[in-house]
């Protein structure tokens, strides 16, 4: 008996043992959480496009009056939401980067999702000198979260060699609505057989611009009420979509990467997008002088404006040790640095929302690939008359339903119905 | 024979003796007591606090019980029942094409005239070695309009006019099939060619003596002396089905529209392309829990394991 208790007692203790050392670990996380009250000697940042806004955080860097210790981190967009969102819900902060880049029309949803992990820059900045529309979606409550970076203003690039060959010039493609793009894109596959426009029928982006453009969205002023089955410029937007395709000149593409391919390889003839596709058409240079931006066509409809909206990001700082200097770090460059601005269009073509900037002189050049063009002021110019409109939480969840629903309605169902199950659908799912 | 081998491979002990090993055996049990821990601590914990996260409900961090809501919620969410139903129809298709297909290839390999058989196994092993996302994308781009297959399809003249293979609704979930067939037939084979290696020549050559044909061999000697592990590679086939995740995400982003969505992607979505709801995305991954018991459940009961 006494063995038997030997070895009991032996058991009991490597028990002990076993919970002593997991206690150990845990108690050690709960030390390192505390103590992260010390200011770290290195900012990060997160953003997505080494090309643009990674690029412009590095000019940041270098212009910024003071020394930082900046480490600009590249993430895809995708991993980023991802990493933010697993690691603000566990609750922790480690890990997390000091400045993030975060789309406008999510902006949103994190915000209100983890009201305790942004700090508020409100006081570090002059709100009043950023265009109006991005405000909205980059502050809650009455606070300030984010600095706006880039505008999103949209334009229509197209091909001038192809919109030639057709009979087409600049004044043709100016202030035109969705219903005369069609015309003009049959017209233009019949005499050139080159694509109009290059779509990824997962991504209903152009939808997006073009109810913005009549200053509608997915969800009313309020940002929660589900608007999609009175929405009449989205039922309008629907038609134009659906005349696109079935006018078969659109040249499908699945992903990113196959879009950017269907211009740099000549194939399409035009592409209406943000303004931040520039650097990625310029990077063909074989297409130098071939390509010029015309006002982003209107949904035939009073109030439409032949400007609009897509993407588009703002800066926002984490509630985490170094917050300070790196809300410092934006007001000094992003948030108050016009010359700044002036480098960042002329190096990376970024063009922001600082009005002060649109002043300066890079803002009036002539950009040599688009065939002398002042595409930044073209483009400044727009961005002041885009629609304000509130983007609300649930914008890629209701797109997903469009989604849906859109491939129902290429298929033949009635657009009616097509918009009120999308309405039944999006108002269930979104309790 | 496989009853037999099964017999032998169980302990022969009786009730009592197992008694006493549990009292002689406190050492063994410690050993037990580490990966026990392990395990609760790793599976079984995280395990029920999904399960109480499926009872919350709320944007990001802010949770709150809402009791059998989420439930409730799935019976009318038009997009978690397409999602359950593409994922039924990938599992009611693939899985059966492929474990057929893997016999098949099984089959042949054995025979003991083939030659280079090394190379042959490797060949249709290999898929299973590469990366889930590097497959998936390679297999995004040869079904592009642009893509391989369609140039092939075009130079064969068997279309006239490239196929859209990832914006049709009914062509992209082949292309999910057809994909998820690659990579997983080679796997399945290794199964049926180990354990074709163990069932008796002998039997072939007394039934051929008997003047069976090919196919009656098959269907009477190989079919039932792999039934055991027919059985296993389904359930581990349903079980990776249910689970679907990378291809659909990387080939379609399960589109056009919800036409190729999985309800794995849907949790994702859940989770991450929308305001985030990790609550509701908890009871989804419950369902497939659920799935996953009672799939496995009817398979062992159809299969006739009668033990």
């Amino acid at each position: 008996m006494k063995y038997f208790q030997y070895r009991k007692t032996w058991l009991l203790m490597l028990t002990v043992v076993t919970f002593l050392v997991l206690a150990a670990c845990s108690s050690d996380d709960a030390n390192s959480n505390a103590d992260g009250g010390e200011e770290p000697d290195k900012i990060t940042a997160w953003a997505w496009d080494p090309h643009f806004n990674i690029a412009a955080l590095e000019i940041a860097k270098e212009a910024y009056s003071e020394d930082i210790n900046l480490e600009i981190i590249e993430n895809a967009q995708d991993d980023i939401v991802q990493k933010l969102n697993t690691g603000l819900s566990s609750g922790s902060m480690k890990g997390m980067p000091n400045i993030v880049l975060i789309e406008d029309q999510r902006a949103q949803s994190f915000l209100q999702s983890y009201p305790d992990a942004f700090y508020p820059i409100g006081e570090y900045f002059n709100t009043d000198d950023f265009a109006n529309y991005k405000l909205a979606p980059t502050s809650l409550d009455g606070k300030q979260y984010g600095l706006p970076f880039d505008t999103g203003v949209t334009g229509l690039f197209f091909r001038t060699d192809y919109l030639q060959e057709a009979g087409y010039t600049m004044e043709d493609l100016t202030n035109i609505t969705w219903q005369e793009y069609i015309e003009i894109g049959k017209d233009v596959k019949a005499k050139t057989g080159k694509d109009m426009i290059s779509l990824d029928p997962n991504d209903l982006g152009l939808i997006r611009v073009m109810i913005q453009s009549a200053g509608s969205w997915y969800v009313e002023e309020d940002g929660e009420t589900v608007n999609l089955v009175d929405n009449e410029p989205l039922r309008k937007a629907f038609e134009n979509y659906k005349a696109m395709i079935e006018a078969d000149f659109v040249k499908a593409n699945s992903d990113w990467s196959q879009f950017i391919a269907a211009f740099n390889s000549g194939d399409v003839a035009t592409v209406p997008s943000g303004n931040w596709i520039a650097p990625s058409i310029e990077a063909e240079e074989s297409q130098a002088g071939k390509w010029a931006v015309a006002p982003i066509p209107r949904l035939n409809m009073d109030g439409a404006v032949n400007a609009s909206n897509q993407g588009g990001s703002s800066f926002y700082v984490l509630d985490i040790p170094g917050k300070e200097k790196a809300a410092e770090f934006l007001a000094d460059t992003f948030g108050s640095n016009s010359d700044f601005y002036q480098d960042l269009v002329l190096d990376v073509g970024a063009l922001g929302t600082y009005s002060p900037a649109a002043d300066g002189e890079a803002y009036q050049a002539e950009n040599d690939y688009f065939s002398g063009q002042t595409v930044i002021s073209d483009f400044s110019a727009w961005t002041e008359e885009i629609p304000s409109v509130n983007y609300g939480l649930h914008t890629y969840a209701i797109e997903d339903i469009l989604a849906a629903e859109m491939q129902n309605y290429l298929k033949g169902k009635d657009l009616d119905k097509v918009l009120a199950d999308a309405q039944a659908q999006a108002e269930s799912q979104l309790k | 024979m496989s009853k037999v081998l099964k017999r032998a491979s169980l302990p022969t002990a009786s009730k009592k003796s197992i008694g006493r090993r549990f009292k002689n055996n406190y050492i063994g049990w410690l050993f037990i007591l580490i990966a026990a821990a392990g395990i609760s601590l790793f599976y079984f914990y995280p395990m029920i606090r999904a399960l109480l996260l499926s009872f919350q409900s709320g944007m990001g961090s802010n949770l709150e019980y809402v009791g059998l809501d989420n439930y409730i919620r799935l019976f009318s969410d038009p997009t978690f029942i397409a999602a359950l139903s593409n994922t039924f129809i990938y599992l009611l298709v693939q899985v059966p094409v492929m474990i057929i297909l893997a016999l098949f290839f099984s089959v042949l390999l054995n025979d003991a005239t083939l030659k280079f058989k090394g190379f042959f196994r490797t060949a249709i092993f290999l898929p299973c070695v590469t990366s889930l996302v590097a497959y998936a994308v390679i297999f995004k781009y040869l079904f592009g309009v642009d893509g391989l297959i369609n140039q092939f399809l075009l130079d064969l003249s068997i279309i006239s006019e490239p196929l859209n293979w990832l914006s049709d609704p009914v062509l992209a979930k082949i292309t999910i099939i057809v994909a998820i067939t690659w990579r997983w037939t080679g796997y399945n084979m290794i199964f049926y060619l180990s354990a074709l290696q163990n069932v008796d020549r002998s039997m072939y050559e007394a039934a051929k003596i008997d003047g069976a044909s090919s196919f009656q061999q098959f269907f009477y000697i190989t079919v039932p002396m792999l039934k055991p592990i027919i059985l296993f590679t389904s359930i581990i086939s349903t079980i990776g089905t249910l689970q679907l995740f990378d291809e659909v995400m990387n080939i379609t982003n399960g589109g056009p529209g919800n036409a190729t969505l999985s309800i794995s992607m849907y949790i994702y979505n859940l989770s991450f392309e929308y305001s985030p709801d990790f609550g509701y995305a908890a009871t989804v991954s419950y369902v497939i829990v659920i799935l996953i018991v009672l799939l496995s459940l009817i398979q062992f009961k159809v299969a006739g394991d009668d033990k």
